[in-house]
């Protein structure tokens, strides 16, 4: 019983408690004709990384360059574009590592799929191991 | 077998950590360029010496050729300064400048005072063709051959190594 509790509190523990992160904008700089474009804007900038600074998406970061491309994002959803049509848009310029949410080909297979092989062996790993306890 | 199946977990966590370590030391931070092999991209934007001048990518005709971003308060800019200068002497190749969200009067002077190795530089104050570039910092170098399409890029200083390692072998093409 004291085992599982313990491993309930680690799961618990090891989850990382994802709050999106509420960026105060001032309005003003970016006003939008309506809320749909507001809120795809502010998504955007909430998924979208910051080539300088390697950690942070565009919302978390006041970069010359961060700035220069939520410019660019606005003047796109502002133009009427589509979420996926903007991030392709800057995909193209920058390659996958400007969005947070890189899509699966071969060169992210092992990111994409690697946890799950690692869960995989664990998992064999303890199998064998019982076996050869009993 | 028994001996190999106990040594399996150190053996996996060992190699865990070497793998670990050697991306440790891998400081490369250049970001894969998504341009490679297209044509570089449609600008308008205003000449850095002359203020009513249109620079278009019509304007840049002289190919093979470097486009350099490069601006007053990029430290780096400074370093690779002298190896620009140099490679327009020997070189027949032409080099265009990008300069990056700067001040154009500081700009002006620092070409007045260390040499201008640009055919000439395109004043990009809002960073709208940086954006179109992919560029991410200042020094960035790009190649563009004698066909209008962009065959390499460096990201940070340029000096004789990077010109030997990545872009010497695009001008014998």
């Amino acid at each position: 019983m004291n085992k599982l509790i313990f491993f309930l509190l680690f799961i618990i523990c090891s989850m990382q408690i994802s709050v999106e992160e509420k960026v105060n904008f001032d309005n003003e700089a970016y006003p939008f004709a309506s809320d749909v474009q507001e809120s795809l804007f502010y998504s955007l900038l909430n998924e979208l990384r910051c080539p300088k600074c390697q950690s942070s998406n565009l919302a978390g970061s006041n970069s010359p360059i961060s700035n220069d491309l939520k410019r660019e994002v606005y003047e796109l959803v502002v133009e009427g574009k589509s979420s996926k049509q903007i991030k392709d848009h800057l995909v193209d310029r920058y390659g996958n590592f400007i969005i947070y949410n890189p899509p699966i080909e071969p060169a992210t297979y092992a990111l994409w799929f690697g946890p799950f092989i690692l869960i995989l062996l664990s998992v064999l790993v303890i199998i064998f191991v019982r076996k050869r306890i009993t | 077998m028994k001996k190999i199946i106990d040594a399996l977990p150190l053996v996996v966590f060992a190699s865990l950590i070497i793998v670990l370590f050697s991306f440790l030391s891998d400081k490369d931070d250049q970001l894969e360029t998504a341009l490679i092999d297209s044509s570089f991209p449609d600008f308008n934007l205003g000449s850095l010496s002359d203020e009513s001048r249109v620079l278009t990518k019509q304007d840049i005709i002289k190919l093979p050729a470097l486009i350099n971003v490069w601006a007053t308060w990029c430290i780096a800019c400074r370093v690779e300064h002298p190896f620009l200068m140099k490679l327009k002497e020997e070189s027949r190749l032409t080099i265009y400048g990008l300069n990056y969200k700067d001040n154009k009067l500081k700009a002006l002077d620092l070409l007045e005072r260390d040499g201008n190795p640009f055919e000439f530089s395109i004043y990009d104050f809002e960073g709208r063709l940086a954006i179109d570039l992919g560029v991410y910092g200042a020094p960035e170098t790009f190649f563009i051959d004698k066909n209008g399409l962009i065959r390499e890029r460096h990201v940070g200083v340029i000096d004789e190594k990077v010109w030997e390692e990545k872009f010497s072998k695009y001008l014998n093409e």
